[in-house]
């Protein structure tokens, strides 16, 4: 489903990612942990050109990510969550995940609203509908942006410390709505710190330090007999 | 020094049709500015180069020259190009509206800039493309914090506007000129003048503060 080769990344003179090797199956659920300024969201982020890579090739099903047209294909069955969540403030809940449907997928007002909708139940907040972004907690509005960008029927997501800027009681809301997505075969990729997510809903875990993946398996295998010194100084950091 | 205010009330009237004149002109030029600013602050951002650079020129052209000596190549300049002679009313209209545009640009850039990268980003990764994430997701948010700006703009373009009673276009301050010819009341006719300017930027200022302080309730939905 995403083929990535030899990924490169510099910003300047500082090389962020040097040569990332990672492919990722269907409906597979791959959890990128690691210290931070290791590179991790970098690599989310190459994945669908919110930065462009230096060097090497990533291929997300079947399209390479070469030219302009081909990042617009990549970015309309790929999902992204960001940190901050980034809503459209000027929006209610239900507009926007109604926005992107009506103007790319071409989709009539009705037809969008009633998929909006249908989304805001499946994230608990069907009450949330004509609330804007400032009237909403935390994890709310996280929620929200989860369903706004599955209102673009994605074949991949992409998660990027999409708990890291809430509160410690909004965490377990969000993550259940994750897991949720990840039962139903999602083809996740998730940056978290939540070990507990990455051990129960993880396919594969990647261990990712000064811009290489030192270690990938299975969280099994990855938390309870991590092969590299690094994996297990980390590990024993955060545990 | 006699000073003699009764001509002052006698004219007023003809004062007025000046200054009426002198908004007229202002909104024209701050409307049609408007819409060259939004495109040119836009295209100032844009990716592609040689869009951006066109705008560049544009800024500094217009920001780094007199608005006089653009009104005088409009009026005078350009009818030698074209071999038409250009009227009054649409040479000030033009150069005034093209003024305008460059500085509006300029508040359009800033207010684009002020949005939270995070906010294209977000715009982007859902597949909308950069001109509909531009009009759907930062121009709205940026509407709002450039009115402040574009309130002076106003104010400062309707004080520029005097600059065209020098091709004979009957504005405010051309009115003022005439009168005096006829009167000889400078400085009666002179201060009347200038307090009917001042009547104006105040009365704006007031509506801009007033315009601010609603959409900042807005903004708090």
């Amino acid at each position: 489903m995403i083929d990535i080769k030899e990924l490169k990344k510099d910003f300047g003179k500082i090389s962020v990612l040097k040569g990332v090797n990672l492919s990722i199956n269907e409906g597979e659920v791959v959890v990128i942990i690691g210290p931070s300024g290791s590179g991790k969201s970098t690599i989310l982020r190459c994945i669908n050109y919110l930065e462009q890579p230096t060097g090497g090739e990533i291929i997300v099903d079947g399209i390479s990510l070469n030219s302009e047209t081909n990042v617009d294909l990549v970015r309309k069955e790929v999902g992204m969550v960001f940190q901050r969540f980034h809503l459209f403030p000027h929006m209610t809940a239900l507009e926007n995940i109604m926005l992107a449907p009506m103007k790319v997928r071409k989709l009539s007002r009705e037809q969008a609203e009633e998929e909006a909708r249908q989304l805001l139940a499946k994230v608990g907040l069907s009450e949330k509908a004509d609330q804007y972004p400032e009237k909403l907690s935390g994890g709310q509005q996280q929620r929200v942006a989860i369903a706004r960008a599955l209102a673009m029927k994605p074949k991949i997501m992409l998660f990027d410390e999409p708990t890291s800027a809430l509160d410690p009681e909004m965490v377990k809301e969000v993550l259940n709505v994750m897991k949720a997505l990840a039962k139903e075969g999602m083809t996740m990729v998730v940056v978290t710190h939540e070990m507990g997510f990455a051990r129960e809903v993880a396919t594969r875990v990647a261990f990712v330090d000064e811009g290489k993946i030192l270690e990938l398996a299975t969280p099994e295998e990855l938390f309870t007999n991590p092969k590299h010194a690094r994996t297990k100084e980390f590990l024993s950091k955060i545990s | 020094m006699n000073l003699d205010f009764s001509v002052v009330f006698k004219v007023l009237p003809l004062l007025l049709e000046g200054a009426a004149v002198t908004v007229e002109i202002t909104a024209l030029s701050v409307g049609f500015g408007f819409i060259i600013g939004m495109l040119v602050g836009v295209a100032r951002l844009a990716k592609m180069r040689p869009l951006k650079w066109l705008a560049m020129i544009y800024i500094d052209f217009i920001r780094g020259t007199p608005l006089l000596v653009q009104i005088f190549l409009i009026y005078f300049a350009l009818p030698m190009i074209t071999g038409t002679r250009i009227d009054p009313f649409f040479a000030a209209i033009t150069a005034c509206s093209i003024n305008s545009g460059a500085y509006i640009a300029e508040i359009f850039r800033a207010g684009i800039q002020s949005i939270d990268k995070g906010q294209i980003e977000a715009g982007r990764s859902l597949g909308l493309n950069w001109f509909q994430t531009m009009r759907y997701v930062v121009m709205p948010q940026a509407f709002k914090r450039v009115i402040p700006p574009l309130g002076n703009e106003f104010i400062a373009m309707l004080k520029d506007s005097s600059l065209v009673s020098v091709i004979g276009f009957e504005e405010l301050t051309r009115r003022g000129q005439l009168i005096i010819a006829k009167t000889y009341s400078s400085f009666e006719i002179w201060m009347a003048v200038a307090i009917l300017y001042l009547i104006m930027t105040l009365t704006i200022s007031r509506l801009v503060a007033y315009l601010e302080r609603r959409y900042n309730v807005d903004d708090r939905h």
